[in-house]
This record gives C-alpha cells, structure tokens and sequence, in this order.
C-alpha cells in the first residue's frame, strides 16, 4: 500500500496520527512524518486517518 | 524587536462589556505585535503566529479550568466537564477520538445533504410573512437544532424540548454559572436521561445512524462505555447547536454587508462551501480558542510560563493583511485555511457536519431572500469568545 500526502494541504492538525500511530507521527516541532509504504496489515487505520483528516489530505494508492 | 517587548505589548481588557474582538483598537494592535496581553493572559493577534500556536505540542486546550474558576469543583456538572473530550489530553482524548471520529466520516454525511435541503426549504417556506422575518428563531435556531435531530435520528419535533435544555447548559458560558447551577443540572440531568434512551434503543434496534455508529464503535477490543456514550450524546447536542445557529446568523451579517456577493451565491449554489469557508474567515463565532501553557516554552521572543492562558484571536489572524492583502471578502477566492474549527487534535469533531449542513443553507437562502437588509431590533452577544446575533430581524424582496 503507498500513502502521500499532500503537503502543501496538511496544517500538521495531527489528526492521522491519533487514527493510525504506526503509520503518522507529530515530531518535536509539531510537524507531521509518515511511513509512506505501511504494511498491507495496516489497512483499515490508513483508511480511518485518510478518512478524518480535516483537510481531506491524505490519498492511498493501491 | 521592541514591539515585542512584554511591558510595549499592548493591552485589552476583554472583561469589559465594551470591548470588541474585531474593533479597529485591536486590528491596530496586531500590526504592532503578534501578540496582546488581557485579563485573562495572552492574546494571539497574527495569522502564521496563531497557526503555529494552535498545534504547538508545549500547549494543551484551555478551557478545562472554566468551572473552578467559578468556584464549582464538584457535583454532576464538573462530573460532566471533566468527562468532556474538549477537556481530556493525551492517550485519554486521542482513544476517544478514535472511537468517535468515524461517525462524523465526511462519507456518511454527504447521505444527508438531501435532508438537509429540505429542511432549508421547508423553514424558509414556513416564514410568518412575506419579505420578513426574525432569522435566528425562524431559520438558524430551528435549523441548527434539527440538523442535530437528523443526525441523532430522533423525531424531529422533539427538537424543542432538547434545544431548551441545551440553551439552559448554555448559562454556563455565563459569569453567573454558580446562580444557575440548579437549573443547568436539571437540564443536564434530563438530557442525560434522554440520552440513555437513546443508546439502549439503538442497542436493541440497530439502525444504519449516527447514534447506532457511536454505540458500535470500536476500535481492536476496546468500546465506548455506557457513560461515555451520554457525555458524548449530551457534547454532541450542546457543541453543534449553539455554534451553528451563531455561525449562521454571523452569516448573514456579513453577507447583508456584501450584496454583490449574496447575489452570486445564488446564481451559483456550487459556491455554498466556499461561501462557509470565507464568512468563517472574518466573521468566525469561535472568537478565540483557548490553550494553556503545558511548561515553560520560548516562542518568538516571548517566555511564556507554565500555565499561561493563551487565547488565539481567529478574526485578527483571518483578516491579517501579511496574510490576506486588502482581504476584501470574495467567495470565490483561494485562500488560507481560517481558524473558525480550532485545530490540532482537539480540532472540531463536528466540522464535516457543519460544514455541509451550512453550505446548502446558505444559497437556498440567497436564491429565496433577495437584497437583504438587517431592521429595527437585532439584538447581540457581546463581541468576544463566542459571538453571534441573539435576534436578527430581516426584510428581504421574496423569491421562489
Ligand atoms: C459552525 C459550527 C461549529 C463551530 C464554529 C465549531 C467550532 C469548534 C471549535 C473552535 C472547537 C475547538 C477546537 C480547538 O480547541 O482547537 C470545537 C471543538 C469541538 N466541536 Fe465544534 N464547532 C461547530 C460545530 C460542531 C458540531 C455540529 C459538532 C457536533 C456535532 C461539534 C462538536 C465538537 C466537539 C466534540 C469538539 C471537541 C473536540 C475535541 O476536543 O477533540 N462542533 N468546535
Ligand atoms: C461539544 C461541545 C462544545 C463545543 C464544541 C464548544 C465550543 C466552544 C468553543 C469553540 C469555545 C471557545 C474555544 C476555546 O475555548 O478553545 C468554547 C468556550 C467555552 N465553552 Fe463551549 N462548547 C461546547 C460545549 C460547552 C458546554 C457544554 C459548556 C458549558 C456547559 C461550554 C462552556 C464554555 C465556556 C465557559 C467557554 C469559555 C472557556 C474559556 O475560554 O476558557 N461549552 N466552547
Ligand atoms: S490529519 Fe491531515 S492535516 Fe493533519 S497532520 Fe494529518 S495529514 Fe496533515
């Protein structure tokens, strides 16, 4: 599974990372890092954060 | 960098009944400093300062100490603020988070656009006179409260009963929150009430709802409990009612200011969420959002002090001119995203709700009240945290 997201989107609301920790992660500035090629295992959370993002950011791919 | 100087800071007292968030006072304030001090601690006044400040991961939401401040510590009422996700951090917020965000999935809402429409419709037919009418109680109130009946699935006439409850709990935004204790418990205690209804209903007699997504909710083993269920029923119905009304009638305000625009959002309806999106810029009913400092943090120049209350300004932040130019007001401009839902992880659950139900509101009422004009007898809250029109009286030219 490939996970992008748009940058010039995000706002580093950090909502993702509260749906799917494994996959996005809030680092010391508050700024958003992800994995962008998550186990296939982690399906239904990727999902789950594409879904709340409040900028609708997030697009998976596959 | 003396303008940033804490003592050169400039100073509001927001407590004062004639303060006013969006005055000029305070537009010239914020091009002199990112930041104000008040009453109440710091005021954020600039937009990149406001964005950075919102996420900052040394601040945590601020509105937890409200009760005690008013001297209430115990009891059903400070039982349910504590319980209230707005109010929760950390592991504790994120896991309810989790559970309740996908009931609010923007999948599951647009199913009910079309009700929403009719809804609009049918408030703005039901008008007691042609060409008038009193736009809070005759569209936003009705509105805002029956959106949230949709979602709940109840009857829809039952809408009364619960918005008065959910206006009385209100009180307790007031200064006189002790006084009215008694009142706002009994509301409480009979919402909750309500609520539990509701949820043993739905365990019994699943439906494809709102209510029954919340009740199945899951995430891996874990569940929402019985009582977490009312305190989010009880939330749901206090945090979409009177921000939406507000928000609505805040709408309106700016758009009888802006005829040139009213009268193409009905021309072109597609424009609805935009139209959301730009009111919310400069007129949000969410004045401020609150946080606290968690420790001790730099920010620009500023020390800032565990504890510090840090309200961020979202009108001075949405039309801040590094930001947004002249920002005149143009539904059909790009723009930065506004602050009006908070952000971070406490950004409003609610947004995807709010945002549809009040982008098909909006150009049906353009396309049916024409030439708006605010008359004799609006009535406000005061212009500070959260705002709005109490009475709006309106003339319109009628239209089909
Ligand atoms: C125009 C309407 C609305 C406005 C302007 C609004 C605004 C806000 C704001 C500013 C916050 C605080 C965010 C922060 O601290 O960063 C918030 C939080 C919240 N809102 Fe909304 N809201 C609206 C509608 C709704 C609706 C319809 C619902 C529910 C159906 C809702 C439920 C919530 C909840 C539960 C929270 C707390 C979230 C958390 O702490 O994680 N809101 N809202
Ligand atoms: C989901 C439910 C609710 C939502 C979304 C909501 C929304 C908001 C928002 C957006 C603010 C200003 C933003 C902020 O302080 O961060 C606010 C402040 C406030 N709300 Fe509400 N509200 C909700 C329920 C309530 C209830 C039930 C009460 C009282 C019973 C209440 C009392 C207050 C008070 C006292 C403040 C000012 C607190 C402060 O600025 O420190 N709110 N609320
Ligand atoms: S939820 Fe959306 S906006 Fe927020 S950090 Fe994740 S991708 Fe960015």
């Amino acid at each position: 599974m490939k996970v992008t997201v748009d940058m010039s989107l995000c706002q580093d609301h950090g909502q993702c990372a509260i749906a799917s920790p494994a996959v996005f992660r809030m680092d010391d500035e508050g700024r958003l890092v992800y994995e962008g090629e998550p186990d296939e295992s982690l399906r239904d959370e990727v999902e789950e954060a594409a879904d709340v993002c409040p900028v609708q950011a997030i697009f998976i791919d596959g | 960098m003396t303008g940033t100087a804490l003592d050169a800071a400039p100073y509001f007292d927001v407590a004062d009944p004639s303060f006013s968030i969006t005055s000029a006072a305070v537009h010239e304030a914020r091009e002199r400093s990112w930041y104000a001090r008040t009453n109440y601690g710091l005021a954020v006044l600039r937009y990149e300062e406001l964005n950075r400040l919102l996420k900052h991961p040394k601040l945590r939401q601020g509105s937890v100490a409200w009760p005690s401040h008013n001297g209430v510590t115990e009891g059903p009422f400070a039982d349910w603020w504590d319980s209230w996700i707005l109010n929760k951090e950390g592991e504790e917020h994120h896991r309810l988070r989790r559970l309740m965000n996908p009931a609010f999935s923007p999948k599951l809402i647009k199913d009910l656009v079309p009700r929403f429409q009719a809804l609009a419709t049918e408030l703005i037919d039901n008008f007691a006179e042609p060409g008038r009418c009193e736009f809070i109680s005759e569209f936003a109130e009705p509105y805002a409260a029956r959106v949230i009946a949709i979602m709940l699935g109840i009857p829809e006439d039952e809408w009364k009963a619960v918005s008065t409850d959910a206006a009385t709990i209100g009180l307790a935004m007031g200064v006189t929150l002790r006084q009215d204790l008694p009142k706002i418990e009994e509301a409480l205690d009979r919402l909750y009430r309500y609520s539990d209804d509701l949820i043993a209903d739905r365990r019994r007699n699943p439906r494809e709802d709102f209510v029954t997504r919340l009740v199945e909710a899951s995430r891996d083993t874990d569940k929402l409990s019985d009582a977490e269920l009312r305190d989010g029923l009880v939330l749901l119905i206090f945090g979409g009612f009177d921000t939406t009304r507000n928000q609505l009638g805040l709408a309106l305000q700016t758009f009888v200011d802006h005829p040139d625009q009213w009268r193409l959002l009905a021309e072109r309806p597609e424009l609805g969420g935009k139209a959301v999106e730009e009111v919310m810029r400069v007129n949000p009913t969410t004045r401020w959002v609150t946080r606290e400092a968690v420790e001790d943090f730099t920010f620009q120049d500023l020390e800032i002090e565990a504890g510090t209350t840090i309200h961020l300004w979202t009108e001075a932040a949405g039309t801040d001119p590094r930001v947004f130019g002249g920002n005149p007001f143009d539904i059909t401009a790009e723009r930065k995203p506004h602050f009006g839902f908070g952000g971070g992880a406490h950004h409003c659950l609610g947004h995807f709700v709010a945002r549809s139900d009040m982008s098909e509101a909006l150009p049906l009422l353009a396309k049916r009240l024409r030439d708006p004009k605010i008359a004799e007898g609006a009535e406000w809250l005061p212009d500070s945290g959260n705002t709005g029109p109490v009475r709006l009286p309106l003339t319109f030219t009628p239209a089909s």
